[in-house]
């Protein structure tokens, strides 16, 4: 199968894409350059970034279309039901799409996306990027949306089996439809120190947004504790938020402005510079589905402490992570676990370790699968669609229904006002590899 | 073929629950075996209540709907004249020093510096309103008497509706956890529609009266039960039913539609909601799994 199969023409999509920065964004950058390299056709749709609007292309002809949609909400585009079908259908039929692959239940671009592509009869496949509960108001919600959208899915991905488990739930999906295909980490970009660092004072590296859910609270308690048990102990805190001035009133309170080094908002570019200059990485969110950050410190050759919440104890194994409850009192201990644990760690050897346990390639290889067995589920018309529209709820299902419908007949006015035998199609320029190929053959000729 | 599937099947690595290490060999990234959503523990928080349980713990709200009762019932007598003023000062000085008496009761450290304490500030409260009498005498003078009135039951509805009726929005001294803002908006509400009421009284002496009145009951009665309830749950019981049969003979009296109000008021709050609120616990669904966000288990001291 692996190699074999058809070259599909895959068309992302999310509200989240460079210049934006986060797990999202570099998840669909990085899997959408091993997709090229396998020699499928990517294109990355997502709305406009400032004056960054229209089409350009970026690493390895990587084509990405800014539609000049404004964000009106934590870069989500102003949810419009419908007003986004005409330049959807467009770019689909410039660009001969074969599978539409949709990003984050949060994104509402990609929501209606999906929702067109299912009516224009295509394979639609969709990533969730993030854990949410049952019980809040916007949980409920965005819960009812997810329903709707995964409700005609083809397949799903979720990047751990704990996200696998919360999408079941929140969707009603059928778990066979459901791909674990975790996300991964660059370990190019993330190699240890040449030198190894000696433990006659011990580093930890927070690096994260200082925000409630990432528990920067948790780490306002934890830190004086260690810094009280530990006399060695340095902390370097890398990142901004709302939560960032109560950081530095623990600082002053416990006098520990000279152990306790706040950097500030960390360019992404620098975060292995940071990292590379710690011991330890702690991380004290209290709520992930996978957590990059983690393999990122591992990558560099930290041994990593982590609360165990949503999917970060299936990230790494038992000898790379120390995990505690998210409580104060457990989370020192860990510390004090992996202080002991750190005489036997080679940061040379954890990240080779790394390189074999993920990999962009494999990711990209396992997504290829999804993408054959979405292609092999049957082609559906709108009466075989509605009625799974219709078990969404009684109430919601006849509303699901109506709007598909009223999709439907939108779909078939866009095809009479411009026929889609009228759209231009994109010429293929074909990967770049082949093309100095195609140019060695043209010299060889000469 | 049946015993070699067999045979392969048994040498296949178990499936684990982890996501580093690649696509895990013999199994497709869709498998889901006997373990998923192990992990999920449904209606975890939920209480079995018993009917009588939730009777019991209803009279709380009926005891305060009846003190509020009594209050409005006080107020109608007041502006038809039926109390004077001085009828009204013996009555407040009266619920003083029963308070008084109740809170050195039930609770425990007494001292003289802060009974002393207490009295200073009663005083200078006491002060306060009367130096304020003729300003609120005089404050609604332009508006007309059913927009008065309309607002003053609004006021009313707002203060039942927000009202913390398992505590006190006064605490004892010493005592932690800051008021919820509800708590706050509703005991506003009550002291607003006590001057609007007061506003409407002949004289400067009859206005301080009842406003004396209206914020001994709207500021210390919920704080009064609140130690009495604590002190002995039977004697709470006991002085609940009395206030009932007092808040009802009195409206008898008074009117015959707002005891009608009240008593059908008593009745749903006592019988009806518990049974209601019985009856439908069966639709509780709650799922908790490793996927929620964690609660920490400190307070976050801003």
């Amino acid at each position: 199968m692996d190699g074999q199969g058809t070259k599909h023409r895959i068309l992302m999509v999310s509200d989240f894409f460079f210049p934006n920065f986060g797990g999202v964004e570099s998840h669909i950058y990085y899997l959408s350059q091993c997709l090229l390299k396998l020699g499928h056709k990517v294109v990355v749709m997502t709305h406009a970034y400032g004056n960054r609007s229209g089409v350009r292309y970026v690493t390895n002809g990587l084509k990405v279309y800014y539609v000049p949609w404004r964000p009106f909400l934590m870069q989500n585009t102003l949810p419009t039901l419908s007003l986004t079908f005409p330049i959807v259908r467009t770019i689909i039929i410039r660009e001969k799409i074969s599978v539409v692959h949709g990003h984050q239940a949060f994104s509402t671009l990609c929501h209606e996306a999906l929702m067109h592509a299912r009516t224009m009869g295509y394979k639609v496949v969709f990533t969730d990027h993030s854990l949410y509960g049952f019980a809040d108001a916007g949980s409920i919600h965005m819960n009812k949306v997810l329903q709707f959208t995964l409700a005609d899915i083809d397949q799903a991905i979720c990047v751990s089996h704990t996200s696998k488990e919360n999408t079941v739930l929140r969707s009603g999906i059928s778990p066979e439809k459901v791909f674990m295909v975790p996300n991964a980490v660059d370990t190019a970009m993330f190699t240890p120190s040449p030198k190894r660092l000696n433990c006659d004072e011990i580093v930890i590296v927070v690096v994260s947004r200082l925000v409630y859910r990432k528990g920067a609270d948790l780490l306002v308690e934890v830190i004086p504790e260690v810094c009280r048990l530990f006399p060695k102990v340095h902390f370097i805190v890398g990142g901004d938020g709302p939560k960032r001035v109560r950081l530095e009133e623990m600082r002053e309170k416990f006098s520990l402005q000279d152990r306790v080094e706040m950097l500030g908002a960390v360019p992404h570019a620098q975060v292995r510079s940071v990292l590379i200059s710690g011991h330890i990485f702690l991380n004290s969110s209290l709520t992930e589905a996978f957590c990059i950050a983690i393999l990122e410190a591992a990558s560099c050759g930290l041994l990593t402490v982590s609360t165990r919440v949503g999917g970060v104890p299936e990230v790494l194994p038992d000898d790379m992570i120390v995990l505690a409850e998210p409580a104060p009192g457990d989370m020192v201990r860990a510390v004090k676990k992996a202080i002991d644990m750190l005489p036997g760690i080679d940061p040379q050897i954890m990240h080779l370790r790394m390189k074999e346990l993920y990999s962009w390639d494999d990711v990209a290889k396992r997504t290829e699968i999804v993408y054959d067995r979405a292609m092999e589920s049957p082609t559906t018309n709108l009466l075989d669609r509605l009625p799974r529209y219709l078990t969404c709820g009684s109430w919601a299902g006849k509303l699901f229904c109506l709007v598909m419908i009223i999709n439907y007949l939108l779909w078939r006015l866009l095809e009479f006002l411009q026929p889609a035998v009228g759209i231009e199609e994109v010429p293929d320029i074909g990967p770049l590899h082949a093309h100095l190929g195609s140019r060695n053959d043209e010299a060889q000729e000469k | 073929m049946k015993s070699s599937d067999g045979n392969q099947i048994k040498l296949q690595p178990m499936w684990r629950k982890v996501a580093y290490g690649g696509r895990q060999s013999g199994y497709d990234d869709n498998y889901t075996d006997e373990s998923f959503l192990e992990e999920m523990v449904m209606n975890a928080n939920v209480v079995k209540r018993d009917l009588l349980k939730v009777m019991i713990d209803s009279v709380s709200i009926s005891q305060y709907l009846c003190i509020v009762a009594l209050v409005v019932s006080t107020w109608t007598l007041t502006l038809n004249l039926d109390i004077d003023e001085s009828t009204l000062l013996k009555l407040d000085v009266g619920l003083l020093l029963v308070g008084f008496w109740v809170l050195l009761l039930t609770t425990c450290p007494f001292s003289l510096k802060l009974l002393t304490k207490y009295v200073l500030n009663i005083s200078f409260f006491i002060s306060g309103l009367y130096v304020l009498a003729p300003i609120y005498h005089t404050l609604t003078r332009s508006i007309s008497s059913d927009s008065i009135w309309a607002l003053a039951v609004s006021l009313l509805l707002v203060h039942l509706f927000l009202h913390d009726y398992s505590g006190s929005t006064i605490r004892p001294p010493g005592a932690l956890n800051n008021p919820k803002l509800t708590s706050n908006i509703s005991l506003n509400a009550s002291i607003v529609a006590s001057v609007l009421v007061a506003s409407r009284l002949p004289s400067r002496l009859h206005v301080f009266a009842i406003m004396l009145f209206s914020l001994q009951v709207f500021l210390f009665a919920p704080l009064i039960t609140f130690c009495v309830k604590k002190y002995h749950f039977r004697l709470h019981l006991l002085f609940s039913f009395t206030l009932m049969a007092v808040a009802l003979s009195v409206t008898y009296q008074l009117h015959r539609m707002f005891f009608t109000v009240l008593l059908a008021l008593l009745v749903f709050v006592s019988i009806v909601c518990p049974y209601w609120l019985i009856r439908i616990q069966e639709y509780k669904f709650e799922i908790n799994g490793p996927w929620d966000e964690a609660k920490l288990c400190f307070d976050i001291t801003e």
